[in-house]
């Protein structure tokens, strides 16, 4: 189990920030503050009564305070998902 | 590739900063340091709503509130060649600093060796001592 993220630079990864948004993209980099280099992303908004809706958002650093949670992602596995069909509460932000 | 590389090579690029309140500025960036502090140029803010917005020349931007930033696509390549033609520089600095070491290490090599010969004598004392122990 690597103890950095440099496992995953190049790869597909979603990340989930404080305020509940779910970003996915290319990792480009990091830091020891764990900002972030997206790029190609997008925004994937979850919602109870609609299908996943994606957001085009391009090349992004996201603050590391920000950062909640990084994950890789199947590329094969993401790509059978049918997005339209998915309904889920979105996130709550988190309070502090 | 950092983050704050990637920041600084976006300078003179319009880009959109995002606030962790929800506020939104976007203009040109003018500088930035290693705290994230920014400092943008014709600048157009936007209330966390998109209802509200204000026009200002310049702006500050303290780097702990921001939330993220949204740069032109394009500025990740010219990231590349800095990092490259930076790259090129380390190694040659590392090979000269290989060169030295090397001429240092092989110093210490005949400082070794001299060692390394005065200490058979003196094992070889010891070894007469140790011979009839061994057998």
């Amino acid at each position: 189990m690597a103890s950095t993220l440099d496992s995953y630079v190049n790869r597909s990864v979603c990340v989930i920030t404080s305020d509940g948004r779910n970003f996915i993209g290319i990792l480009k980099g990091f830091d020891q503050t764990i900002n972030l280099i997206i790029d190609d992303s997008h925004e994937r908004v979850f919602s109870s009564t609609q299908g996943v809706e994606q957001v085009q958002l391009g090349l992004h650093i996201i603050r590391g305070d920000n950062v909640v949670l990084i994950g890789e992602i199947d590329n094969e596995l993401d790509s059978r998902l049918n997005l339209s069909e998915i309904r889920a509460e979105p996130l709550a932000q988190i309070h502090h | 590739m950092l983050p704050l590389s990637l920041l600084r090579t976006a300078q003179n690029h319009p880009m959109l900063v995002e606030l962790k309140n929800g506020e939104t500025y976007n203009g040109h960036l003018v500088s930035c340091d290693n705290w994230m502090n920014i400092n943008l140029r014709e600048v157009i803010c936007t209330s966390k709503d998109g209802d509200r917005f204000w026009r200002m020349p310049e702006c500050y931007i303290r780097g702990s509130t921001i939330k993220y930033l949204r740069i032109p696509d394009e500025v990740i390549d010219m990231v590349k060649e800095e990092v490259v033609a930076k790259g090129r520089g380390r190694s040659d600095g590392k090979g000269r600093g290989g060169a030295q070491r090397g001429g240092r290490g092989g110093s210490r090599g005949s400082f070794g060796a001299s060692r390394g010969r005065g200490a058979p004598s003196g094992r070889g004392g010891g070894g007469g001592n140790n011979k009839p122990r061994g057998k």
